[in-house]
């Protein structure tokens, strides 16, 4: 139910997006130590597809598909299920501070990945099971967080997940403390990065990442009817309890699969979210899907930041996320109004 | 038509009784107005009826059937209520707001049909607000307002609508502007109406049936003009009233400070 305007809107910025997302590609296949041609790679894929030969050597081609091509993808679905989960969590909790680690998923996750870590000792490596620990541990935490205040109102829930949170956390400090020698690459998984992707990893998150945005997209309608509070929503005839549990435990498990194979990546979901919603208003049926098409591309574009500004090593990419999302904010949020946050 | 059957109604806050053996008939195709002083239990009451809040003790049924045995959406479809104070989110249009009331009638993973845009623009239309249907909800005056929370309401094609205060905080044209709506729609459509009222006199003018409640308890019930003449009307407000007829409607004028 959107006027003329709006809906003109809404088209002039998932336009905007579909370009966003198509930079984000080009950057991220092209931009690196190595530099590829846009045209040669154009050429390679479709040498892929029986159309014409390939004009890249075998160490590009290399770098291209067995480096850039996974961490693009893995940046796209990690970037959009983080802003999908960041969007759900401000609407289902009427919360604009919500983010997807709300209910202790970064805890649980940030221990689980820790106790693997520890366990390895002085080891170079991260061990290869640190995502299956932080998975395990996220969910744990987000099990916990739910029999604590899953009975009660969206607020019990929430301050459950601050109990959860502070506790994980402290156990994951004592743990990282009680091995010196793992301390930075505890510190580096816990900043986060997609220097670790492999197809491997994009097809481990790909089902949780696809199924769990979907139930979030599809749900975002009773998001809407949910921003009138839990009493009022229930007497319009929705199923308050069922929805707040099914969109949440979609929100948690998909940002517990991303956050397993990446780390914790700050800010994309709290702050993606909330430019959509500047830029096309309150409904989450637009806000969603232009959260997963946006945030995608914007983690993306800030991984490519992330590699290039100091290569060959690399920036956390949460700090850049930070580092750049927020100015941008911050003009949006001077040009509107905050009442509509 | 739809009429709503209380039957030894209880409902306590922690160990507090707020309603106790609360029995009444809300007839269907009528106005019925709740009226009391501040703490009567008429929140309580209506509330309490339109399912939102948890009964200790009694039966609240409608056509039949109780309340607590219908699932939220099979009650939305029979009644619709609007609160004290409803939220209103700023940034939602009042046309999407107005939208909110067809939820009961939507697949928890469908958008609004054809039917339900259909159904929002006539209750636009019906209430008056058509010129500022694509408006930010917060942009709106105390009246308007309160007319596109009616709107929601009747957006639920129900025929029972339940009100707390529908006109508090609103100037005495745009109360009776809103009254004079609700009242069309119980005489073209025939709805059932129950809502809380303060005003007295308003309540008589509209009102079909009139309960005055006080201490959680129901003190006098009938035809507004019996209600207003019964000796309960005095003692439950704790205050002189004297009921006076002017152009054939009763009006009720405070004598006295309370005692």
């Amino acid at each position: 139910m959107t006027s003329r305007s709006t809906r003109s809107r809404l088209w002039l910025i998932t336009l905007f997006g579909v370009v966003a997302l198509v930079v984000a590609m080009v950057v991220g296949l092209g931009v690196g130590p190595l530099a590829l041609s846009w045209w040669h790679i154009i050429g390679d894929v479709g040498s892929h597809l029986g159309l014409g030969h390939s004009r890249l050597d075998s160490l590009e081609s290399t770098v291209l598909w067995q480096l850039r091509a996974p961490r693009l993808a893995l940046g796209l679905l990690v970037g959009a299920m983080l802003s999908v989960a960041g969007g759900t969590y401000q609407g289902v909790f009427r919360n604009p501070l919500a983010d997807p680690y709300l209910l202790g998923v970064a805890a649980g996750a940030g221990l689980g990945a820790t106790i693997a870590i520890v366990q390895i000792g002085d080891g170079l490596s991260t061990p290869t099971w640190t995502p299956w620990l932080a998975f395990a541990g996220a969910l744990v935490a987000v099990g916990l967080t739910w029999l604590v205040g899953g009975r009660g109102t969206s607020a019990t829930l929430v301050l459950g997940g601050v109990a959860i949170s502070s506790l994980l956390t402290s156990a994951q400090t004592f743990v990282q403390q009680s091995s010196h020698g793992s301390i930075a690459r505890v510190y580096i998984w816990l900043l986060g990065s997609l220097g670790g992707a492999s197809w491997h990893g994009v097809v481990m998150v790909l089902p949780y990442v696809l199924i769990c945005s979907l139930i979030c997209v599809g749900a975002a309608g009773a998001l809407d009817v949910m921003s009138v509070g839990d009493a009022e929503s229930r007497s319009l005839g929705l199923p308050v309890e069922r929805v707040r549990l099914v969109v949440v435990a979609a929100a948690s498990l998909g940002t517990a699969a991303v956050v397993s194979a990446v780390g914790l990546i700050g800010f994309v979901g709290i702050i993606v979210p909330h430019v959509v919603r500047l830029l096309v208003g309150t409904s989450y049926r637009r806000i969603l899907p232009l959260s997963a098409l946006l945030g995608g591309s914007f983690l993306v574009l800030t991984d490519t930041v992330a590699r290039s500004v100091v290569s060959p090593s690399e920036l956390p990419l949460g700090v850049i996320t930070a580092l750049i999302g927020a100015p941008i904010f911050v003009v949006l949020l001077r040009s509107r109004t905050t009442a509509s946050l | 038509m739809t009429s709503i059957s209380i039957s030894q109604l209880r409902v306590t806050a922690g160990s507090v009784p707020l309603l106790h053996d609360v029995s009444l008939e809300f007839g269907s195709g009528q106005w019925h107005t709740v009226v009391g002083p501040n703490g009567a239990g008429k929140t309580t009451l209506v509330e309490a009826t339109a399912g939102v809040r948890r009964r200790s003790a009694g039966s609240i049924q409608i056509d039949g059937r109780d309340v607590a045995s219908m699932s939220e959406r099979e009650r939305a479809q029979s009644l619709a209520f609007v609160p004290q104070h409803p939220v209103v989110p700023a940034g939602m249009t009042v046309r999407d707001y107005v939208g909110l009331g067809r939820t009961a009638y939507r697949g928890l993973l469908r958008g609004p049909s054809a039917k339900d845009r259909d159904i929002v623009a006539e209750v636009l239309d019906r209430v008056e607000i058509t010129a500022f249907a694509e408006r930010d909800v917060i942009t709106l005056s105390g009246g308007e307002r309160q007319r596109m929370v009616l709107a929601r309401a009747l957006a639920q094609h129900t025929m029972v609508v339940i009100l707390d205060e529908p006109i508090t905080g609103l100037d005495i044209r745009h109360q009776v502007d809103l009254l004079e709506v609700l009242r069309r729609e119980v005489r073209e459509c025939g709805i059932t109406v129950v809502a809380t009222l303060h005003d007295l006199t308003l309540a008589a003018q509209f009102a079909d049936r009139m309960v005055l409640l006080a201490d959680g308890a129901v003190q006098a019930e009938g035809v507004p003009h019996d209600v207003l003449h019964s000796p309960q009307l005095q003692s439950s407000y704790e205050v002189e009233l004297q009921v006076v007829t002017v152009g054939g409607s009763d009006v009720v004028v405070p004598v006295s400070s309370a005692r």
